[in-house]
């Protein structure tokens, strides 16, 4: 009996390994496994379910970050608005044009912390070196990695702007929602690049506390979120051009508001997103790619 | 080693003690984190260019209001229309009061993360020394950022200081310190019984942050929240610090403040260090002290 179940156990193991062995010589190296992008996603959205307070508390923190910018400009002009900020910015209530734009700084703060970081996680979870020795390109796992960081963050940044709508007494208007989502799908979509650059400077540069903390501070300070572009510097005006959230900011924010966007201006967003988006994904799978070469060649893939 | 050096050394650590030995152990714990994150080169830009990032969104959503670098508004709720000034102030005494919060209130379990919590629990030093030594390398690092961001406001920002007002806002620093240290014995007991608990250190901090006057007066408050900010040592703190440095010596209320900072320093230092002796203890007995 026991040399039978030995046999079959035998068995199973050489059939598994023959599943293995004809699966490794038949592989061929592709640029995109869509396969292993949806089992990684699948994989952090499990571990996202375990723990689902996270989303809460980071639809509810943000709210924490936006109060004294809020407060501040209150002291400072008085409640609401003021002469100046209607001038530059073309709106009259700051505390509207506030809340949407840390709605949407939710997704640049996620792709620079939870995309950009996705390896150093595994990386303290022990499992980046098991990870990069799977017959699966890179960047199919970081998609599936940024895929479950945006439905997490989608999932907190609307737990963000309805409670702020409710705490403030702002609202808007959701007549445009089409034009809205579009727009929203590109800026996502071209954040991924950017979060893939940001893995590769991680893999290299290690400590991703000050890395992220440094890139996320220069994004928030130079991004339409709080104020209008209209306060930067002329320099600082151009850079935030560069990001791929300032025109997404500047046209959810319009429609968001006012309901309306000029047609041939909306047209020329798109398209402009859509250089934004093979711009930052190029850069940030060469970057990506030459990140992990050069880890790779010094030998410190695992090490802190 | 040899067995005659080793037991010198041994009976150096049986003898060790009194208040010297303690500060000598503080010290060397700040010198450690110092070199520890100046091992990260981004660490040193990081230090230099954050205070810089910190100040200037709130500069920029003032100017954004404003228009100009004075506000009428402004002067009806704190008595000046030097809202940079102010702003800036109150801003660099934040960076302060983060890094105390974050950097000593998760002393504990960085150590339990690289795995040195336990070896250093079994020196002879007391336990909440490990505190203050944190607590000493936080005040050096959050210090220098208070200083090089009052600097750049100066030079970059046209905020004006009154230099006579430096020495007695040094003091309101030490007074603020030791009630700020209460809070972080506080949060240190949260992180020895909820492990990851940075997720209530961050907010217990930015309710500290959001109730104090550091970027607008407590006036713009609601009325409950107005009522708790007077509870906490750091709006004490930062009122007082903030009106040395902007009016010098003249500073109106001071006294008042500096009573209150006092009482509350006494209070929050007293519960802090109860908790945290008692949580300590409460840990180790459960022997929970390296888990995860």
């Amino acid at each position: 009996m026991q040399t039978k179940d030995t046999s079959l156990l035998e068995e199973t193991h050489r059939q598994q390994a023959d599943i293995a062995n004809n699966y490794l010589a038949d592989f061929q190296p592709r640029m995109m496994d869509w396969n292993a992008a949806k089992i990684f996603a699948v994989k952090n959205l499990r571990i996202a379910i375990r723990y689902p307070t996270n989303v809460l508390i980071w639809g509810l923190l943000p709210i924490l970050w936006l109060a004294p910018y809020l407060l501040m400009m209150t002291a400072v002009a008085g409640p609401g608005t003021s002469e100046y900020f209607a001038e530059v910015s073309g709106f009259d209530d700051f505390l509207k044009f506030a809340v949407i734009g840390w709605f949407i700084f939710k997704y640049i703060d996620a792709s620079i912390w939870a995309i950009g970081n996705n390896f150093r996680w595994e990386q303290f979870s022990g499992t980046l070196e098991p990870l990069f020795v799977t017959p699966v390109p890179r960047i199919s796992i970081l998609l599936g990695a940024a895929f479950s960081d945006t439905v997490q963050t989608t999932l907190s940044a609307f737990i963000l702007l309805f409670t702020a709508m409710a705490l403030f007494g702002v609202t808007y208007t959701f007549v445009a929602i089409g034009p809205i989502i579009l727009i929203m799908l590109l800026m996502i979509i071209s954040f991924y690049g950017f979060g893939f650059m940001l893995a590769g400077m991680i893999l290299v540069f290690k400590d991703p506390s000050v890395l992220t903390e440094l890139i996320n501070n220069a994004v928030f300070t130079v991004s339409p979120i709080t104020y209008p572009l209209q306060v930067l510097p002329a320099p600082a005006r151009f850079a935030a051009y560069l990001i791929p959230s300032t025109i997404a900011i500047v046209v959810v924010r319009e429609l968001a508001i006012t309901g309306t966007y000029d047609l041939f201006q909306f047209l020329q967003s798109v398209g402009f997103m859509c250089v934004i988006i093979v711009f930052f994904w190029t850069l940030g799978i060469a970057v990506f790619n030459y990140g992990e070469k050069w880890t790779k060649n010094r030998g410190s893939m695992g090490g802190f | 080693m040899s067995n005659a050096i080793t037991d010198g050394i041994h009976e150096k650590m049986i003898k060790r003690g009194g208040i010297r030995a303690e500060l000598r152990a503080a010290n060397a714990l700040a010198i450690k984190q110092w070199r520890v994150e100046f091992s990260y080169p981004l660490s040193v830009l990081y230090f230099i260019v954050m205070p810089f990032l910190w100040f200037l969104p709130m500069f920029l959503a003032g100017t954004a209001v404003a228009g100009s670098p004075t506000s009428s508004v402004f002067e009806t709720y704190t008595g000046t229309t030097d809202w940079i000034t102010f702003i800036a102030i109150g801003s660099a005494f934040s960076g302060l009061a983060m890094s105390l919060f974050w950097g000593t209130g998760m002393a504990f379990r960085r150590e339990q993360s690289v795995g040195t919590l336990e070896t250093l629990m079994t020196t002879p030093m007391k336990r909440d020394t490990l505190v203050w030594g944190t607590m000493l390398h936080n005040v050096q690092h959050g210090g220098l950022g208070v200083v090089l961001q009052l600097t750049f406001s100066v030079l970059f920002f046209g905020a004006t200081l009154n230099l006579w007002g430096v020495l007695p806002a040094l003091g309101i620093v030490a007074l603020a310190v030791i009630g700020m240290q209460g809070i972080v014995f506080a949060m240190t007991c949260i992180v020895l019984l909820a492990k990851q608990g940075w997720m209530i250190i961050e907010v217990i901090s930015e309710v500290f942050l959001i109730i104090a006057p550091i970027s607008y007066p407590i006036a713009v408050l609601p009325p409950i929240l107005q009522f708790v900010s007077l509870g906490s040592p750091l709006t004490w703190s930062v009122d007082a610090f903030r009106s040395f440095l902007m009016y010098g010596l003249a500073t109106p209320a001071v006294i008042q403040a500096v009573v209150s900072l006092v009482i509350i320093d006494v209070l929050f230092i007293a519960v802090g260090s109860l908790m945290f002796r008692y949580t300590e203890r409460y840990v180790r007995s459960k022997g929970a002290l390296e888990q995860f």
